[in-house]
């Protein structure tokens, strides 16, 4: 943007990323889960595609954007009650940490699925 | 010590492009980029145009883009840029008149339309009108703005939509809502209540982050945010 980056800034632009991509995320689920509509055939087919391990390794994408999105979007909603505002940076660094610790045992859960 | 000032050249009415300009400049102990940017323009190149006027961080004419963040020549020494080539550019979202100087209209503009001056519908006594410290705290960092620019030139929301209010009128806004002694409140927070005004605001803190007075803006904006929402539950 022309603008030097701080962690603001980059929490905002992370959080319109994250939520344009779970937008995109949505609209796919309800594509795959529509084929309910068609039969057991068809359903079944759909999910043999979404449950290739590439899709699992995307899931593991999912849950990193939804996390950093959910997290950052209480940091938002704390804001919005007067809270912490000249604490932004550390509420930021603060939900990413916890993120992280959610992101490695959810994750770790996921892999060990996907592994087995 | 040796600095190497990139300083943003560009005159509407004669240049198709703006261009960046080099200048060395051996800055001295203590020197502001106020103090390099006056070297420059009286033995370099007289033809550097910027706005300066009380070099006390207090008249807010001189703010400008130092390295990508907004700020003020006067108040920000050299050597706390921490690099030694210092690029210098206009403050973003507003036209450029010449070099460094953008036209402040936009920004005076928003300004008169939150209605940026004290009310009072009690009648006049021959005393002053009283506020206790308590009150008189809550709008201590608002009192203190400058009307620099610094803020509503650094926030993404005001680049993409000049229409909306911007930081520095909002904070106004504030100023004058949470007065103890003002009486206007309600018609105040009717004209920032608007897709345009308050609700543009997305917390992405460019404004404090660069506010050369360090005010806490974004608090005062989320306190009016708070309040339009209250008065319609």
């Amino acid at each position: 943007m022309g603008y030097r980056w701080h962690t603001g800034s980059v929490a905002w632009i992370l959080h319109r990323l994250s939520g344009v991509a779970l937008t995109f995320y949505l609209v796919l689920h309800i594509w795959v889960i529509h084929h309910i509509g068609q039969g057991p055939e068809a359903f079944n087919a759909i999910m043999a595609k979404v449950q290739t391990p590439l899709f699992k390794f995307l899931e593991l994408g999912l849950l990193g954007t939804v996390l950093y999105h959910s997290f950052n979007g209480f940091r938002i909603l704390l804001f919005d009650f007067g809270i912490g505002i000249r604490q932004q940076k550390q509420i930021f660094w603060g939900t990413v940490v916890v993120g992280l610790l959610v992101f490695a045992v959810s994750g770790y859960g996921m892999l060990s699925h996907i592994l087995h | 010590m040796k600095y190497t000032f990139k300083v943003y050249r560009f005159n509407p009415e004669t240049d198709d492009a703006p261009r960046y300009q080099t200048y060395e400049v051996d800055c001295e102990e203590g020197w502001t980029v106020l103090d390099a940017l006056n070297y420059i323009k009286w033995y370099l190149d007289g033809s550097v145009s910027y706005r300066r006027s009380c070099r006390h961080e207090i008249c807010g004419s001189c703010a400008v883009m130092m390295n990508g963040k907004n700020g003020l020549l006067c108040n920000t020494q050299v050597k706390d840029l921490g690099s030694k080539t210092i690029t210098i550019e206009p403050l973003k979202g507003f036209p450029v008149l010449k070099d460094l100087i953008v036209d402040m209209d936009l920004f005076i503009e928003r300004l008169k339309a939150v209605n940026p001056f004290f009310e009072s519908s009690e009648p006049p006594t021959d005393r002053e009108y009283y506020q206790s410290p308590e009150d008189r705290a809550i709008i201590d960092d608002a009192v203190n703005c400058i009307l620099c620019g610094s803020c509503t030139g650094s926030c993404p929301s005001f680049w993409y939509n000049p229409d909306y209010l911007g930081p520095a009128a909002l904070f106004k806004a504030f100023r004058f809502v949470y007065d103890s002694r003002d009486t206007a409140a309600a018609e105040r927070l009717e004209l920032v209540d608007d897709h345009n005004g308050l609700w543009r605001c997305h917390t992405i803190f460019n404004c404090m982050e660069c506010c050369p007075k360090n005010l806490n803006i974004t608090e005062g904006i989320q306190y009016l945010k708070r309040l339009a929402f209250m008065r319609k539950i």
